[in-house]
């Protein structure tokens, strides 16, 4: 099969190349790879400056990826970050420069590729992710991260899940699904992987590939330090509350005022040589309290760029794509040579995110709490015996234990249950007969 | 291969329309949220233990009380703040006492020197398990790697003493010049 | 007499400076000496064809600092190269690219310097004359043979590295050619490397501290007993272990049988029910119980004869100094480190001393070697000592005249593990891809028929293999047009490996990667 062109743009043909030639010969015409659904079109190629994309994160990996969708094509993109420039960021996020530091980060790298790349439209969001709801989430086609905390990347991991309509998707409409893609970066070593929500393995099944900071005993660092770290992290964690140094900031640790960075330096040093342990630094200390993780614009690069090629073949389908084929992750590291290994993470049946998708309940609105308990007894494909029920806003209806908890929710067992939930709303039920898994269900009245 | 990215803008136009109308905003726990309450639902306490919400929704946040009933801490109270941060389970609670006692392996910040809070947590460990590790803090006080290292001096050198140092600071009294808040249950 | 005041200020009160806040967190990866050889770099960029993957690695390496730029390119600016070049925007239409795009990557960074000049058609050779200018030279394809030649003229004859690149659809490779041998001594190994402790073969002074730590080891009081550092438990079971069987444990059945001691002598009567330090001792056993194997590595440094060229650099002139030593001590110079340990604070400290007192007392007797080499006297100290300290990590990366393999041996070789991995789902060879691209190095005549025949002219044999005659169409597919994520990401690859080359730290790749774009993978080849 040789490849089948739409348009036979050859190179050279006389007509005046378009800017986005070298993108839509790909677009244009089918490769040995490609799926038979692969339609190659015009309408395929304006589709794709239709589609809304999401960027969390304008920072090392953020900076990149708005680039290079830009540079693929996307028209709409949105950018969310809380953060403000700090120079440290300089040598990587390369829509900064010194006169920006202290401004935000998504507003700046919004600006800046807007204007380097015309037509491309880039909507800020100068907050939290936490802060927008799911409205929000459900106008894009796609979402890249580009983060630094496991907390963020749960929270909004949760939520795509969350947001999938089961009905819909079985009936074949995708819109609730929205694919997730995930980078990181630590030194010259990075990781990519394409998530979609509730089909494949999620960031909760995937946790353990995070590795959590090693520690070292509290007792080594009061009593027995041996290490410049041990000094540094006695001064962090204990010497800092027992000798409350600021209080004029309520002796609220800052960890970007040179001032308290120095006064745990100096602490730490002190408490090093009363010890002979020798290494105590200001870069380190800083390192050590911040959890300073290095970062260099090239990692950022490969993996920004590896994120943003798997978005443009999900959204293109012009090339299989991590995520719909055999595998979904890719793992890079660049201190030993150059490895990759790309491989399918599996979906855990016990992940509490996605593992068990929110089950519909019909019931009455009148009965009470009391009696949907016993309910959830009867139910064939529940069986729980001893549930606890708290509502998806985090209210407690009722906990079988402890004492206090089971004490302070029981007058609710006499509530009718329209008055604690909401028609629609979702309810976790956990119950100790089952060790690994909580359930959700989703409440609809009668 | 899945078409995930559909065209078919107008069709989720209508969708997000749909769940406009019907005023639908679901809102999720989050995962470490989820997993407190399977923690929390779970607790199967001694009578020696009690957990106390001050919010009975915000379950991230409590007091555990221990009352041992053996050992050189028995007739004492002790309270301790539990703070579980969204990172959980990758991340360990934070613990911390919030009397002031005499006791090797806490300090008199109320640091808690237990290894499951810190190098050897792992998120298959459970709430229940930080909590028994505490209790036995008051059955077996370790000196060989303290947090307060004059009581570990004492218990190493002196246990006969020690044990009269724990009555003494358990009552409100002071040890070596330095003085303690009053745990007795009576 | 100059009269030399103290400084009253201490120097704790100093922060960092301006410069390395900025750098931070680089400097946490190459420290200062890297950086110090990356702002004395000036590299030069000879950009051809759309050029995307050459401006994307200049990129990375004008953030970090590198201290100069050039780039030589015979483009203007057309509306294509605005679709897939970050930087240029339309107020560069027309301009020579070179320029435009040195302009928008200077601002960048203003401690780097960049010059970009248009180059005219066969002007390249005027910009590479006799004098020895660029550090490393990075050059784009599709691009005209005769370029391609002056480059590697200029290469060789200042002996410089070279490193070319080439992007096209979802397919690149970049591919570097060493000047020559190429040593490297900061490699930065894992820090879960084997530890050398010297368990089997302990100084007088380590046995004899370790013997005090653990004489009278049962009547030790918990305290005590619990706070021996592991290193003096290994000493103390092993010598019981060798009078009473004649020689150390050395086959795993023994070291099992030995680890069980071990850890049959952990006090259970604990608080904890157990002793760290016991503990870890047990779980050191397999890793630290044996005489440290001369890494394959080393002894291939050990077996290199440099040429003549290089024989005479300090690399060299200390190799063949610890070379010296390893014959006469059948060990390593002492790297003296040690690891963390459960230990009391002195106790630990006068071990580490220990250790480091062994490793500065090899690092004179290499120094001494050293100085009796004819060049070896000018040899910093600290530079013998960094690689005796790195001795069990150096690794040699061959120059490009190290035992050449032809395409089609690798080809062959690769199809046929192809055909093996068919049977498990392994994934395939990316070799394909570099054969493809490599028959579009010149133009991007683009024609499944016409890579083909150019693929079976330099290669026979090969053209016939079915994956490659897929990968042939997908290269055809794109007509030499590149797409910016792949660009970038090979950009962010071959800035990544550019760095190393010049920081002489972490292992560069031998020598050519490719990267496929359509399974997310990358490969190293040595072409």
């Amino acid at each position: 099969m040789s490849p089948s062109a739409v348009v036979p743009g050859e190179l050279g043909s006389g007509a005046a190349p378009s800017r986005w030639s070298f993108r839509d010969k790909i677009l244009l015409s089918t490769g040995p790879f490609t799926h038979e659904m692969f339609e190659p079109s015009e309408e395929a190629v304006a589709a794709l400056g239709e589609m809304q994309i999401l960027v969390i994160g304008a920072g090392g990996l953020g900076c990149e990826i708005l680039k290079n969708l830009a540079l693929s094509g996307f028209k709409k993109i949105h950018v969310i970050d809380m953060d403000t420039i700090d120079v440290s960021n300089l040598n990587r996020q390369f829509l900064f420069r010194h006169s920006d530091v202290g401004k935000s980060k998504a507003e700046v790298a919004a600006k800046f590729v807007e204007k380097r790349v015309k037509g491309v439209s880039i909507t800020p969001h100068n907050c939290r992710i936490q802060d927008k709801d799911e409205d929000f989430y459900l106008q894009f086609n796609s979402i890249i991260c580009g983060l630094d905390s496991i907390e963020a990347r749960r929270w909004i991991n949760a939520t795509l899940v969350n947001m999938v309509d089961e009905e819909q998707l079985q009936e074949g409409i995708s819109d609730s699904l929205k694919p997730l893609i995930d980078g990181g970066t630590e030194g010259f070593k990075g990781q990519s992987r394409v998530i979609l929500p509730t089909m494949t393995s999620c960031i909760e099944c995937q946790l353990d590939m995070h590795a959590p900071r090693a520690a070292v005993p509290l007792c080594t660092l009061a009593t027995i330090p041996r290490q410049p770290e041990h000094c540094i992290e006695w001064a962090h964690i204990i010497a800092w509350d027992q000798e409350k140094p600021f209080p004029d900031v309520d002796n609220k640790l800052d960890n970007d005022d040179p001032e308290h960075i120095t006064w745990l330096y100096q602490k730490a040093l002190a408490r090093a040589q009363e010890f002979n342990i020798s290494g105590v630094t200001y870069s380190m200390t800083q390192g050590v309290v911040k959890n300073i993780i290095p970062a260099i614009a090239s990692t950022n690069a490969i993996i920004a760029a590896s994120c943003c090629n798997e978005a443009f073949k999900l959204a293109t389908t012009s090339n299989p794509s991590l995520g719909d084929g055999e595998n979904n992750y890719m793992m890079y590291s660049g201190n030993e040579g150059i490895y990759t290994y790309t491989f399918k993470h599996e979906q855990k049946e016990d992940c509490p995110v996605c593992g068990q998708k929110a089950k519909d309940l019909t019931v009455d609105p009148e009965w009470t709490l009391q009696e949907f308990i016993e309910s959830l007894a009867g139910r064939a494909d529940a069986q729980l015996k001893k549930p606890s029920v708290r509502t998806a806003e985090g209210k407690s209806l009722y906990m079988q234990s402890p004492e206090s908890l089971e004490l302070k929710t029981r007058p609710n067992l006499e509530k009718k249950l329209r008055d604690l939930v909401e028609n629609g709303h979702e309810l976790a039920v956990t119950d100790p007969a089952f060790a690994t898994v909580s359930f959700r269900f989703a409440i609809h009245y009668r | 291969m899945l078409k995930i990215w559909s065209m078919k803008q107008k069709q989720q136009q209508a969708a997000n329309a749909d769940a406009a109308a019907t005023g639908i905003k679901k809102k999720k726990v989050t995962a470490a949220q989820l997993r407190v309450q399977k923690d929390v639902s779970e607790l199967s306490l001694p009578s020696t233990m009690k957990t106390e919400f001050p919010d009975e929704d915000d379950l991230l946040n409590f007091t555990l009380t221990i009352e041992p009933d053996e050992g050189m801490y028995k007739g004492g109270r002790f309270h301790f703040k539990f703070e579980i941060s969204q990172d959980f389970p990758h991340q360990a609670p934070k613990v911390k006492c919030t009397q002031k006692i005499y006791h090797p392996n806490i300090d008199l910040e109320g640091n808690v020197c237990l290894n499951i809070l810190r190098e050897d947590w792992k998120p298959v460990l459970n709430l229940q398990s930080v909590m028994i590790g505490l209790q036995f803090l008051f059955l077996e006080p370790n000196a060989s790697d303290p947090l307060n290292k004059d009581a570990a001096e004492d218990l190493r050198s002196n246990r006969e003493g020690f044990k009269r140092n724990v009555r003494s600071a358990m009552g409100g009294g002071a040890v070596k010049s330095q003085s303690f808040d009053r745990v007795l249950k009576s | 007499m100059t009269e030399v005041v103290a400084d009253q200020t201490p120097p704790i009160l100093k922060g960092p400076s301006d410069k390395e806040k900025k750098y931070d967190r680089q400097l946490r990866l190459w420290g200062g000496q890297g950086q110090q050889a990356l702002e004395n770099a000036h590299i030069l960029l000879v950009n051809s064809g759309s050029g995307v993957v050459g401006i994307e690695t200049l990129k990375n390496l004008v953030l970090p600092g590198i201290g100069k730029f050039t780039i030589l390119d015979t483009g203007i600016v057309s509306e294509t190269d605005l679709g897939v070049n970050f930087f240029l925007d339309e107020d560069c239409l027309g301009q020579p690219r070179a320029e435009a795009c040195t302009a928008l990557l200077r601002e960048l960074n203003p401690d780097v310097e960049g010059e970009g000049h248009l180059l005219e058609k066969d002007g390249l050779s005027g910009y590479l004359q006799d004098h020895h200018l660029y550090t490393l030279i990075l050059f784009s394809y599709p691009i005209d043979p005769t370029s391609v030649s002056h480059i590697e003229e200029y290469g060789r004859k200042h002996r410089i590295p070279l490193v070319s690149m080439h992007s096209a659809g979802f397919y690149s490779y970049f591919r570097i050619v060493l000047p020559g041998s190429f040593p490297i001594v900061d490699t930065h190994p894992d820090s879960t490397a084997t530890t050398d402790l010297r368990l089997l073969n302990p100084w007088p002074e380590l046995s004899q501290f370790a013997a005090g730590l653990t004489k009278d080891i049962d009547s030790l009081d918990a305290h005590a007993h619990g706070h021996i550092p592991y290193i003096a438990i290994l000493l103390h079971y092993l010598k019981i272990w060798k009078d009473e069987n004649g020689s150390f444990p050395s086959t795993y059945k023994e070291k099992t049988l030995f680890r069980e001691k071990v850890s049959s002598a952990m006090r259970k009567d604990t608080p904890e029910g157990g002793e760290e330090n016991f503990e870890e001792a047990t779980a050191a056993v397999l890793k630290t119980v044996s005489v440290p194997a001369l890494p394959g590595s080393v002894k291939e440094v050990f077996d290199y004869e440099p040429a003549e060229i290089d024989a005479d650099s300090n690399f060299w002139i200390i190799a063949k100094a610890v070379k010296a030593f390893y014959a006469q001590h059948n060990q390593l110079p002492l790297p003296g480190s040690v690891p963390d340990m459960k230990a009391q604070s002195t106790t630990y400290v006068q071990l580490q001393n220990i250790y480091k007192a062994k490793a500065r007392q090899d690092v004179a007797e290499v120094i001494e070697m050293v100085r009796t080499h004819p060049h070896g006297k000018g040899i910093d100290a600290g530079e013998v000592e960094t690689f005796c300290k790195n001795a069990a990590f150096i690794k040699l990366i061959r120059g490009p005249d190290a035992s050449p393999r032809s395409l089609g041996e690798i080809a062959r070789k690769e199809f046929q593990s192809d055909e093996e991995a068919a049977a498990w789902g392994g994934p395939v060879s990316l070799f394909p891809i570099y054969l493809a691209l490599r028959a579009t190095s010149h133009e991007s005549s683009t024609r499944v028929a016409d890579i083909l025949s150019e693929v079976d002219a330099s290669i026979p044999d090969v053209a016939s293999n079915e994956h490659l005659k897929k990968v042939v169409e997908e290269v055809a597919r794109a007509q030499g047009g590149e797409l910016h994520n792949i660009s970038s990401l090979t950009g962010g690859m071959t800035s990544q490996e550019v760095i190393k080359i010049i920081t002489k730290q972490y292992i560069p790749i031998d020598n050519t990667c490719v990267f496929d774009g359509i399974t997310s993978r990358a490969q190293i080849f040595r072409t």
